[in-house]
Protein backbone atom coordinates (compact mmCIF):
# COMPACT_ATOMS: atom_id res chain seq x y z
CA UNK A 1 0.00 0.00 0.00
CA UNK A 2 2.68 2.17 0.53
CA UNK A 3 2.89 4.78 -2.47
CA UNK A 4 5.94 7.02 -3.94
CA UNK A 5 6.79 9.79 -1.88
CA UNK A 6 6.22 13.13 -3.79
CA UNK A 7 8.91 15.41 -3.98
CA UNK A 8 6.53 18.03 -1.57
CA UNK A 9 6.21 15.37 0.69
CA UNK A 10 9.90 14.20 1.03
CA UNK A 11 10.49 18.14 1.67
CA UNK A 12 7.85 17.89 4.62
CA UNK A 13 9.63 15.06 6.13
CA UNK A 14 12.81 16.37 6.10
CA UNK A 15 11.37 19.67 7.57
CA UNK A 16 9.84 17.39 10.25
CA UNK A 17 12.83 15.74 11.02
CA UNK A 18 15.23 18.60 10.95
CA UNK A 19 13.68 20.59 13.38
CA UNK A 20 13.37 17.62 15.73
CA UNK A 21 16.93 17.84 15.36
CA UNK A 22 17.06 21.18 16.14
CA UNK A 23 14.95 21.18 19.11
CA UNK A 24 17.11 18.43 20.74
CA UNK A 25 20.57 20.46 19.67
CA UNK A 26 18.82 23.35 21.22
CA UNK A 27 18.10 21.45 24.44
CA UNK A 28 21.42 19.57 24.93
CA UNK A 29 24.30 21.29 23.24
CA UNK A 30 24.79 23.53 25.76
CA UNK A 31 24.51 20.99 28.62
CA UNK A 32 26.93 18.68 26.53
CA UNK A 33 29.16 21.76 25.72
CA UNK A 34 29.51 22.28 29.82
CA UNK A 35 30.38 19.15 30.79
CA UNK A 36 32.88 19.04 28.33
CA UNK A 37 34.57 22.07 29.20
CA UNK A 38 34.70 21.00 32.61
CA UNK A 39 37.50 18.45 31.59
CA UNK A 40 39.22 20.96 29.36
CA UNK A 41 42.28 23.12 30.77
CA UNK A 42 41.78 26.91 31.29
CA UNK A 43 44.19 27.17 28.17
CA UNK A 44 42.21 24.83 26.08
CA UNK A 45 38.74 26.63 26.73
CA UNK A 46 40.28 30.03 26.22
CA UNK A 47 41.90 28.92 23.15
CA UNK A 48 38.99 26.84 21.37
CA UNK A 49 35.27 27.18 22.79
CA UNK A 50 34.61 24.54 20.73
CA UNK A 51 37.58 21.78 20.56
CA UNK A 52 37.10 18.47 22.29
CA UNK A 53 39.41 18.00 25.28
CA UNK A 54 42.96 16.53 24.46
CA UNK A 55 42.80 14.63 27.81
CA UNK A 56 40.08 13.54 30.73
CA UNK A 57 41.16 15.62 33.95
CA UNK A 58 39.55 16.24 36.98
CA UNK A 59 41.37 19.09 38.56
CA UNK A 60 38.22 21.27 37.58
CA UNK A 61 36.34 19.40 39.97
CA UNK A 62 39.05 19.09 42.48
CA UNK A 63 39.57 22.91 42.60
CA UNK A 64 35.63 23.54 42.62
CA UNK A 65 35.75 21.63 45.82
CA UNK A 66 38.59 23.37 46.83
CA UNK A 67 38.34 26.88 46.19
CA UNK A 68 34.72 27.11 47.00
CA UNK A 69 32.21 25.75 49.89
CA UNK A 70 30.72 23.79 47.30
CA UNK A 71 29.78 19.96 49.14
CA UNK A 72 28.58 22.54 51.81
CA UNK A 73 26.19 24.36 49.98
CA UNK A 74 25.19 20.95 47.75
CA UNK A 75 24.64 18.98 51.35
CA UNK A 76 22.65 22.50 52.38
CA UNK A 77 20.32 21.59 49.40
CA UNK A 78 20.11 18.32 49.78
CA UNK A 79 18.90 18.91 53.53
CA UNK A 80 16.64 21.68 52.79
CA UNK A 81 15.36 19.57 49.73
CA UNK A 82 14.37 16.29 51.04
CA UNK A 83 12.88 17.96 54.14
CA UNK A 84 10.51 20.62 52.73
CA UNK A 85 9.60 18.03 49.97
CA UNK A 86 8.80 15.67 52.84
CA UNK A 87 7.29 18.39 54.58
CA UNK A 88 5.22 19.51 51.25
CA UNK A 89 4.09 15.92 50.62
CA UNK A 90 2.69 14.72 54.15
CA UNK A 91 0.59 18.15 54.50
CA UNK A 92 -1.00 18.07 51.21
CA UNK A 93 -1.38 14.60 51.23
CA UNK A 94 -3.34 15.15 54.79
CA UNK A 95 -5.16 17.93 53.27
CA UNK A 96 -6.05 16.46 50.17
CA UNK A 97 -7.54 13.12 51.43
CA UNK A 98 -10.08 15.76 53.77
CA UNK A 99 -10.61 17.53 50.93
CA UNK A 100 -11.32 14.01 48.59
CA UNK A 101 -13.38 12.20 51.25
CA UNK A 102 -14.99 14.03 53.95
CA UNK A 103 -17.55 16.63 54.41
CA UNK A 104 -17.39 19.43 56.09
CA UNK A 105 -18.34 23.48 56.20
CA UNK A 106 -16.86 26.08 53.78
CA UNK A 107 -15.08 23.33 52.41
CA UNK A 108 -15.48 24.18 48.70
CA UNK A 109 -14.35 27.71 49.97
CA UNK A 110 -11.40 26.55 51.89
CA UNK A 111 -10.17 24.16 48.58
CA UNK A 112 -10.25 27.13 46.00
CA UNK A 113 -8.72 29.62 48.91
CA UNK A 114 -6.17 27.25 48.80
CA UNK A 115 -5.57 26.67 45.44
CA UNK A 116 -5.94 30.03 44.56
CA UNK A 117 -2.23 30.64 45.89
CA UNK A 118 -1.21 29.32 42.33
CA UNK A 119 -2.48 32.47 40.08
CA UNK A 120 -0.24 34.31 42.38
CA UNK A 121 3.17 35.05 41.08
CA UNK A 122 5.36 34.08 43.73
CA UNK A 123 8.10 36.87 43.39
CA UNK A 124 5.50 39.71 44.26
CA UNK A 125 5.76 38.41 47.86
CA UNK A 126 9.52 38.77 48.55
CA UNK A 127 9.21 41.32 50.92
CA UNK A 128 7.00 40.44 52.27
CA UNK A 129 8.05 36.71 53.30
CA UNK A 130 10.94 38.20 54.20
CA UNK A 131 9.26 40.33 57.12
CA UNK A 132 7.31 37.24 58.14
CA UNK A 133 10.59 34.78 58.10
CA UNK A 134 12.30 37.35 60.07
CA UNK A 135 9.18 37.80 62.31
CA UNK A 136 9.41 34.50 64.00
CA UNK A 137 13.17 34.24 63.89
CA UNK A 138 14.63 32.22 61.25
CA UNK A 139 16.65 34.96 58.97
CA UNK A 140 19.07 33.01 57.88
CA UNK A 141 18.59 29.62 58.77
CA UNK A 142 17.59 26.22 56.71
CA UNK A 143 14.32 26.42 58.47
CA UNK A 144 13.20 29.22 56.48
CA UNK A 145 13.75 28.01 52.98
CA UNK A 146 12.03 24.68 54.61
CA UNK A 147 8.76 26.30 55.13
CA UNK A 148 9.20 28.24 52.03
CA UNK A 149 9.86 25.76 49.74
CA UNK A 150 7.33 23.57 50.93
CA UNK A 151 4.58 26.07 50.78
CA UNK A 152 5.64 27.48 46.83
CA UNK A 153 4.74 23.71 45.51
CA UNK A 154 1.36 23.69 47.53
CA UNK A 155 -1.12 24.10 45.28
CA UNK A 156 0.56 21.46 42.56
CA UNK A 157 0.63 18.94 45.58
CA UNK A 158 -2.77 19.95 46.89
CA UNK A 159 -3.88 19.30 43.21
CA UNK A 160 -2.42 16.52 42.83
CA UNK A 161 -3.17 14.65 46.39
CA UNK A 162 -7.14 15.45 45.65
CA UNK A 163 -7.26 13.96 42.60
CA UNK A 164 -5.33 10.89 43.84
CA UNK A 165 -7.35 10.04 46.96
CA UNK A 166 -10.59 10.03 45.02
CA UNK A 167 -9.87 7.78 42.60
CA UNK A 168 -9.35 5.39 45.06
CA UNK A 169 -12.23 3.21 45.73
CA UNK A 170 -14.29 3.94 49.74
CA UNK A 171 -15.11 0.70 49.72
CA UNK A 172 -10.77 -0.09 50.85
CA UNK A 173 -11.75 2.41 53.69
CA UNK A 174 -15.11 1.10 55.02
CA UNK A 175 -13.22 -2.32 54.69
CA UNK A 176 -10.59 -0.57 57.66
CA UNK A 177 -13.43 0.67 59.63
CA UNK A 178 -15.08 -2.20 59.64
CA UNK A 179 -11.94 -3.66 61.42
CA UNK A 180 -12.40 -0.94 63.91
CA UNK A 181 -9.46 1.22 62.69
CA UNK A 182 -9.73 4.81 63.47
CA UNK A 183 -9.08 7.50 61.02
CA UNK A 184 -6.08 8.34 61.07
CA UNK A 185 -5.02 5.03 61.48
CA UNK A 186 -6.80 3.97 58.15
CA UNK A 187 -4.80 7.03 56.94
CA UNK A 188 -1.31 6.01 57.33
CA UNK A 189 -1.71 2.37 56.89
CA UNK A 190 -4.44 2.14 54.07
CA UNK A 191 -4.32 5.13 52.08
CA UNK A 192 -1.19 6.59 51.92
CA UNK A 193 0.56 3.22 50.75
CA UNK A 194 -2.31 3.49 47.88
CA UNK A 195 -1.60 6.96 46.61
CA UNK A 196 2.21 5.95 46.01
CA UNK A 197 1.51 7.00 42.41
CA UNK A 198 0.54 10.36 43.64
CA UNK A 199 3.02 11.15 46.84
CA UNK A 200 5.92 10.38 44.01
CA UNK A 201 4.52 12.72 41.58
CA UNK A 202 4.00 15.29 43.83
CA UNK A 203 7.11 14.98 45.57
CA UNK A 204 8.80 14.77 42.19
CA UNK A 205 8.05 18.07 41.32
CA UNK A 206 8.38 19.51 44.69
CA UNK A 207 11.81 18.63 44.83
CA UNK A 208 12.78 19.66 41.41
CA UNK A 209 10.74 23.06 42.80
CA UNK A 210 12.84 23.42 45.78
CA UNK A 211 16.62 21.96 44.26
CA UNK A 212 16.43 25.15 41.74
CA UNK A 213 14.56 27.61 43.60
CA UNK A 214 16.88 30.90 43.74
CA UNK A 215 15.00 34.13 44.42
CA UNK A 216 13.92 33.45 47.76
CA UNK A 217 17.04 31.63 49.06
CA UNK A 218 19.32 34.57 47.57
CA UNK A 219 16.84 36.85 49.96
CA UNK A 220 15.89 34.91 53.16
CA UNK A 221 19.32 33.51 53.46
CA UNK A 222 23.43 34.77 53.92
CA UNK A 223 25.59 32.23 55.67
CA UNK A 224 27.67 29.43 53.84
CA UNK A 225 26.45 26.78 56.01
CA UNK A 226 22.43 27.90 54.95
CA UNK A 227 23.19 28.77 51.69
CA UNK A 228 21.82 26.71 48.88
CA UNK A 229 23.89 25.45 45.38
CA UNK A 230 22.18 27.77 43.14
CA UNK A 231 23.05 30.58 44.89
CA UNK A 232 26.89 28.97 44.97
CA UNK A 233 26.78 29.05 40.93
CA UNK A 234 25.91 32.90 41.16
CA UNK A 235 29.13 33.33 43.16
CA UNK A 236 31.36 31.59 40.57
CA UNK A 237 30.69 35.05 38.38
CA UNK A 238 33.23 36.69 40.58
CA UNK A 239 35.72 34.67 42.65
CA UNK A 240 35.78 31.79 39.93
CA UNK A 241 36.55 34.04 37.33
CA UNK A 242 40.24 33.02 36.35
CA UNK A 243 39.25 29.71 36.75
CA UNK A 244 36.99 28.26 33.97
CA UNK A 245 37.78 24.76 34.52
CA UNK A 246 36.49 25.02 37.94
CA UNK A 247 34.02 26.90 37.24
CA UNK A 248 32.19 24.64 34.43
CA UNK A 249 32.87 21.67 36.71
CA UNK A 250 30.49 23.37 39.52
CA UNK A 251 27.86 23.86 37.00
CA UNK A 252 27.90 20.28 35.97
CA UNK A 253 27.88 19.22 39.75
CA UNK A 254 24.84 21.27 40.09
CA UNK A 255 23.08 20.07 36.92
CA UNK A 256 23.52 16.19 37.44
CA UNK A 257 21.11 15.45 40.22
CA UNK A 258 18.22 17.23 38.36
CA UNK A 259 19.08 15.57 35.17
CA UNK A 260 19.48 12.21 37.26
CA UNK A 261 15.82 12.86 39.47
CA UNK A 262 14.57 13.51 36.02
CA UNK A 263 15.74 10.69 34.21
CA UNK A 264 14.45 7.97 37.09
CA UNK A 265 10.78 10.03 37.61
CA UNK A 266 10.36 10.63 33.33
CA UNK A 267 6.68 9.60 34.25
CA UNK A 268 6.15 11.09 37.73
CA UNK A 269 7.24 14.36 36.08
CA UNK A 270 4.90 14.16 33.29
CA UNK A 271 1.96 13.33 35.22
CA UNK A 272 1.86 15.21 37.43
CA UNK A 273 2.59 17.99 35.55
CA UNK A 274 -0.64 17.42 33.75
CA UNK A 275 -2.40 17.42 36.54
CA UNK A 276 -0.95 20.75 37.86
CA UNK A 277 -2.05 22.39 34.35
CA UNK A 278 -5.68 21.60 34.89
CA UNK A 279 -6.96 24.51 36.44
CA UNK A 280 -8.02 26.81 33.45
CA UNK B 1 -17.48 8.66 59.75
CA UNK B 2 -18.87 11.00 62.31
CA UNK B 3 -17.12 10.45 65.41
CA UNK B 4 -13.72 11.31 63.22
CA UNK B 5 -14.92 15.30 62.59
CA UNK B 6 -12.51 15.96 65.27
CA UNK B 7 -9.18 14.81 62.83
CA UNK B 8 -10.53 16.96 60.04
CA UNK B 9 -8.94 20.17 61.99
CA UNK B 10 -5.89 18.33 62.49
CA UNK B 11 -5.25 16.95 59.24
CA UNK B 12 -6.11 20.31 57.09
CA UNK B 13 -3.61 21.86 59.74
CA UNK B 14 -0.58 21.95 58.35
CA UNK B 15 -1.64 22.73 54.97
CA UNK B 16 -3.04 25.87 56.22
CA UNK B 17 -0.57 26.97 58.66
CA UNK B 18 2.05 26.99 55.45
CA UNK B 19 -0.92 29.10 53.51
CA UNK B 20 -0.73 31.36 56.14
CA UNK B 21 2.75 32.13 56.35
CA UNK B 22 3.78 32.16 53.20
CA UNK B 23 1.11 33.50 50.92
CA UNK B 24 -2.10 34.70 53.08
CA UNK B 25 0.11 37.13 55.16
CA UNK B 26 2.09 38.21 53.09
CA UNK B 27 -0.25 38.75 50.74
CA UNK B 28 -2.11 41.23 53.34
CA UNK B 29 1.22 42.82 53.83
CA UNK B 30 2.14 43.76 50.48
CA UNK B 31 -1.39 45.02 49.55
CA UNK B 32 -0.92 47.03 53.14
CA UNK B 33 2.54 48.62 53.03
CA UNK B 34 2.41 49.66 49.57
CA UNK B 35 0.39 52.85 51.08
CA UNK B 36 3.13 53.50 53.09
CA UNK B 37 6.31 55.26 53.04
CA UNK B 38 8.10 52.37 54.63
CA UNK B 39 11.82 51.92 54.51
CA UNK B 40 14.99 51.23 56.64
CA UNK B 41 17.46 53.88 56.63
CA UNK B 42 16.18 56.82 57.35
CA UNK B 43 13.31 54.36 59.10
CA UNK B 44 10.33 55.69 58.27
CA UNK B 45 6.54 54.10 58.46
CA UNK B 46 4.01 56.85 57.23
CA UNK B 47 0.85 56.44 55.68
CA UNK B 48 1.08 58.21 52.44
CA UNK B 49 -2.15 56.94 50.32
CA UNK B 50 -1.41 56.62 46.97
CA UNK B 51 1.66 58.46 46.44
CA UNK B 52 3.88 54.83 45.87
CA UNK B 53 1.16 54.22 42.63
CA UNK B 54 1.55 57.78 41.86
CA UNK B 55 5.41 57.95 41.74
CA UNK B 56 5.09 54.56 40.12
CA UNK B 57 3.41 55.58 36.98
CA UNK B 58 3.97 58.95 36.37
CA UNK B 59 7.89 59.67 37.03
CA UNK B 60 9.89 56.67 37.21
CA UNK B 61 11.95 55.64 34.38
CA UNK B 62 13.41 52.40 35.80
CA UNK B 63 9.54 51.27 36.47
CA UNK B 64 8.29 52.16 32.41
CA UNK B 65 10.97 50.24 31.00
CA UNK B 66 10.95 47.09 33.67
CA UNK B 67 7.29 47.59 33.14
CA UNK B 68 7.23 47.03 29.41
CA UNK B 69 10.58 44.60 28.97
CA UNK B 70 8.11 42.57 31.13
CA UNK B 71 5.31 43.18 29.02
CA UNK B 72 7.07 42.02 25.86
CA UNK B 73 8.83 39.33 27.19
CA UNK B 74 5.59 37.98 28.12
CA UNK B 75 4.11 38.78 24.50
CA UNK B 76 7.12 37.17 23.01
CA UNK B 77 6.90 34.33 25.48
CA UNK B 78 3.17 33.34 24.75
CA UNK B 79 3.79 33.30 21.03
CA UNK B 80 6.90 32.46 19.83
CA UNK B 81 7.53 30.15 22.74
CA UNK B 82 4.83 28.19 22.97
CA UNK B 83 4.85 28.16 19.13
CA UNK B 84 7.76 26.51 19.34
CA UNK B 85 6.60 23.81 21.77
CA UNK B 86 3.22 23.33 19.88
CA UNK B 87 4.66 22.54 16.62
CA UNK B 88 7.24 20.14 18.20
CA UNK B 89 3.98 18.51 20.25
CA UNK B 90 2.27 18.58 16.66
CA UNK B 91 5.60 16.24 15.17
CA UNK B 92 5.80 14.21 17.91
CA UNK B 93 2.40 12.85 18.36
CA UNK B 94 2.33 11.12 15.37
CA UNK B 95 5.45 8.82 16.63
CA UNK B 96 8.24 9.93 13.93
CA UNK B 97 11.24 7.34 14.66
CA UNK B 98 12.80 8.38 17.47
CA UNK B 99 9.43 10.99 19.00
CA UNK B 100 10.49 9.51 22.83
CA UNK B 101 14.03 10.66 22.76
CA UNK B 102 13.14 14.17 21.47
CA UNK B 103 10.85 14.55 24.08
CA UNK B 104 12.39 13.33 27.02
CA UNK B 105 15.55 15.38 25.76
CA UNK B 106 13.87 18.55 25.07
CA UNK B 107 12.48 19.19 28.77
CA UNK B 108 16.23 18.63 30.39
CA UNK B 109 16.41 22.57 30.06
CA UNK B 110 13.31 22.68 32.28
CA UNK B 111 14.30 20.89 34.73
CA UNK B 112 18.15 22.06 35.29
CA UNK B 113 18.08 25.38 37.40
CA UNK B 114 17.48 28.41 36.28
CA UNK B 115 21.24 29.79 37.92
CA UNK B 116 22.55 26.84 36.27
CA UNK B 117 21.16 27.93 32.74
CA UNK B 118 22.07 31.52 33.13
CA UNK B 119 25.48 30.22 34.08
CA UNK B 120 25.57 28.17 30.65
CA UNK B 121 24.35 31.38 28.91
CA UNK B 122 27.26 33.52 30.35
CA UNK B 123 29.65 31.75 29.10
CA UNK B 124 28.48 30.86 25.57
CA UNK B 125 28.14 34.33 25.00
CA UNK B 126 31.47 34.94 26.48
CA UNK B 127 33.26 37.38 23.96
CA UNK B 128 36.64 35.37 24.63
CA UNK B 129 35.73 31.78 24.77
CA UNK B 130 31.96 31.78 24.06
CA UNK B 131 30.11 29.16 21.65
CA UNK B 132 28.73 32.39 19.73
CA UNK B 133 31.15 34.26 18.20
CA UNK B 134 33.59 30.91 18.17
CA UNK B 135 31.30 30.11 15.44
CA UNK B 136 30.88 33.55 14.13
CA UNK B 137 35.01 33.63 14.07
CA UNK B 138 35.10 30.01 12.72
CA UNK B 139 33.09 31.19 9.52
CA UNK B 140 34.79 34.52 9.24
CA UNK B 141 31.98 36.75 10.11
CA UNK B 142 34.40 38.50 12.90
CA UNK B 143 32.70 41.77 12.39
CA UNK B 144 29.31 40.39 14.24
CA UNK B 145 30.82 39.21 17.26
CA UNK B 146 29.76 40.83 20.58
CA UNK B 147 30.00 41.41 23.94
CA UNK B 148 26.47 39.41 23.53
CA UNK B 149 25.08 40.35 26.93
CA UNK B 150 26.92 43.46 27.97
CA UNK B 151 26.53 45.48 25.20
CA UNK B 152 23.25 47.82 24.61
CA UNK B 153 21.59 46.79 21.35
CA UNK B 154 22.45 42.66 22.07
CA UNK B 155 21.62 42.20 25.66
CA UNK B 156 17.88 42.57 25.60
CA UNK B 157 17.60 40.19 22.35
CA UNK B 158 20.66 37.66 23.99
CA UNK B 159 18.70 37.31 27.55
CA UNK B 160 15.85 36.16 26.13
CA UNK B 161 17.52 33.69 24.13
CA UNK B 162 18.52 32.15 27.61
CA UNK B 163 14.97 31.15 27.98
CA UNK B 164 12.68 31.52 24.88
CA UNK B 165 13.85 28.26 23.16
CA UNK B 166 12.92 25.58 25.72
CA UNK B 167 9.56 25.07 25.30
CA UNK B 168 9.75 21.49 26.70
CA UNK B 169 7.10 22.00 29.39
CA UNK B 170 4.20 23.19 26.47
CA UNK B 171 5.85 20.32 24.29
CA UNK B 172 4.62 17.53 26.97
CA UNK B 173 1.76 19.05 27.99
CA UNK B 174 -0.05 19.55 24.40
CA UNK B 175 1.77 16.49 23.43
CA UNK B 176 0.18 14.35 26.20
CA UNK B 177 -3.57 15.89 25.15
CA UNK B 178 -2.68 15.17 21.43
CA UNK B 179 -1.74 11.39 22.51
CA UNK B 180 -5.11 11.08 24.35
CA UNK B 181 -7.21 12.05 21.38
CA UNK B 182 -9.22 8.98 20.13
CA UNK B 183 -7.88 7.75 17.19
CA UNK B 184 -10.55 6.83 15.77
CA UNK B 185 -11.48 10.69 14.83
CA UNK B 186 -8.34 11.16 12.91
CA UNK B 187 -8.76 7.58 11.24
CA UNK B 188 -12.41 8.52 9.62
CA UNK B 189 -10.88 11.63 8.73
CA UNK B 190 -8.48 10.33 6.81
CA UNK B 191 -10.83 7.42 5.53
CA UNK B 192 -12.48 11.02 4.24
CA UNK B 193 -9.56 12.17 1.97
CA UNK B 194 -8.32 14.76 4.57
CA UNK B 195 -5.00 15.60 4.45
CA UNK B 196 -2.40 15.05 7.09
CA UNK B 197 -2.33 19.33 7.22
CA UNK B 198 -6.06 19.41 7.11
CA UNK B 199 -6.05 16.98 10.18
CA UNK B 200 -3.48 18.87 12.49
CA UNK B 201 -5.91 22.32 11.40
CA UNK B 202 -9.50 21.02 11.76
CA UNK B 203 -9.34 18.30 14.08
CA UNK B 204 -6.04 17.91 16.34
CA UNK B 205 -5.71 21.39 16.99
CA UNK B 206 -9.53 22.41 18.27
CA UNK B 207 -9.16 19.19 20.13
CA UNK B 208 -5.99 20.50 22.14
CA UNK B 209 -6.27 24.31 22.27
CA UNK B 210 -7.58 24.65 25.81
CA UNK B 211 -4.30 22.97 26.76
CA UNK B 212 -2.40 25.17 24.60
CA UNK B 213 -4.10 28.09 26.46
CA UNK B 214 -3.23 26.49 29.79
CA UNK B 215 0.84 26.53 28.42
CA UNK B 216 0.26 30.35 27.75
CA UNK B 217 -0.78 31.08 30.83
CA UNK B 218 2.32 29.31 31.91
CA UNK B 219 4.34 30.95 30.26
CA UNK B 220 2.94 34.34 31.60
CA UNK B 221 3.35 32.93 34.61
CA UNK B 222 6.93 32.43 34.23
CA UNK B 223 7.80 35.37 32.56
CA UNK B 224 6.09 37.47 36.10
CA UNK B 225 8.42 35.09 37.98
CA UNK B 226 11.31 35.43 36.01
CA UNK B 227 14.43 36.56 38.20
CA UNK B 228 17.75 34.26 38.38
CA UNK B 229 17.98 34.48 34.55
CA UNK B 230 18.10 37.81 34.17
CA UNK B 231 19.74 38.48 37.84
CA UNK B 232 23.07 36.07 36.95
CA UNK B 233 23.82 36.71 33.05
CA UNK B 234 23.09 40.80 32.83
CA UNK B 235 21.40 41.92 36.58
CA UNK B 236 19.10 43.81 34.60
CA UNK B 237 21.99 46.08 32.53
CA UNK B 238 23.64 48.11 30.72
CA UNK B 239 21.85 50.57 32.59
CA UNK B 240 18.00 48.83 32.86
CA UNK B 241 17.65 47.91 29.47
CA UNK B 242 16.98 43.76 30.66
CA UNK B 243 15.46 44.81 34.02
CA UNK B 244 12.07 43.18 34.46
CA UNK B 245 9.47 43.75 37.50
CA UNK B 246 10.76 41.09 39.90
CA UNK B 247 14.42 42.37 39.52
CA UNK B 248 13.22 45.85 40.14
CA UNK B 249 11.27 44.80 43.21
CA UNK B 250 14.34 43.12 44.67
CA UNK B 251 16.30 45.95 43.87
CA UNK B 252 14.12 48.20 45.45
CA UNK B 253 13.53 45.98 48.63
CA UNK B 254 16.97 44.65 49.08
CA UNK B 255 19.49 47.08 47.94
CA UNK B 256 17.34 50.34 48.39
CA UNK B 257 15.45 48.83 51.20
CA UNK B 258 12.19 51.43 50.33
CA UNK B 259 9.78 48.40 51.30
CA UNK B 260 6.60 50.48 50.82
CA UNK B 261 7.65 51.22 47.47
CA UNK B 262 9.32 47.56 46.42
CA UNK B 263 5.37 45.97 47.38
CA UNK B 264 3.50 48.60 45.29
CA UNK B 265 5.72 46.98 42.61
CA UNK B 266 5.11 43.71 43.82
CA UNK B 267 1.01 44.40 43.81
CA UNK B 268 1.85 45.56 39.89
CA UNK B 269 2.72 41.81 39.41
CA UNK B 270 -0.22 40.19 40.84
CA UNK B 271 -2.26 42.73 38.82
CA UNK B 272 -0.39 42.34 35.50
CA UNK B 273 -1.01 38.84 36.07
CA UNK B 274 -4.01 38.98 36.58
CA UNK B 275 -5.23 40.30 33.68
CA UNK B 276 -2.86 38.50 31.63
CA UNK B 277 -4.99 35.36 32.84
CA UNK B 278 -8.49 37.16 31.90
CA UNK B 279 -6.91 38.14 28.96
CA UNK B 280 -5.62 34.63 27.79
CA UNK B 281 -9.15 32.93 29.10
CA UNK B 282 -10.66 34.84 27.61
CA UNK B 283 -8.56 34.68 24.01
CA UNK B 284 -8.72 30.68 24.08
CA UNK B 285 -12.51 30.66 25.74
CA UNK B 286 -11.01 27.73 28.41
CA UNK B 287 -14.20 28.36 30.44
CA UNK B 288 -16.89 27.31 27.77
CA UNK B 289 -17.08 23.76 27.96
CA UNK B 290 -17.62 23.21 24.08
CA UNK B 291 -17.54 19.44 23.25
Amino acid sequence: MKKQLTAKEGVLITLKYLFMLLCVLVALFPIVWVIMSSFKTNKEILSNGLALPTQFNFNGYRDALQISPILQFFSNSVVITVISTFINVLALAMAGYVFARCRFRLKNALFLLLSASMVIPTTSLLHPVYLVINKIGLTDTKTALILVYAALSMPLSLMIMRSTFQAIPPSLEEAAYVDGAGFCRTFFQIMLPCAKGGLASAGVLAFLNGWNEFTFALVLTSSTSVRTLPLALGYFTSSFSFNYTAMFAAITIAVIPSILVFAIFQEQIVNSLIAGSVKG
Amino acid sequence: MKKNKLWIPVFLAPACILFLLIYAVPLVLVFITSFFDYRLMPNRFTFIGLDNYIQLLTSDPVFAEAFRNTVVWIAIHCTVHVFIGTLLAFILYKKPRGWKFVRVSYMIPNIISQSAIAMIFLNLFNPQYGVINSLLGAVGLESFQHNWLFERATAFPSVTMTWLLFAGYTTTLVLAEALSVDESLIEAARVDGASSFQIDLFIMFPMVKKMIGTTVIMAATYMLQLFSLIYITTGGGPQTATTNLPLMLYQTAMKENNYGYANTIGVFIIIVGMITMVIINKAFKMNESDY
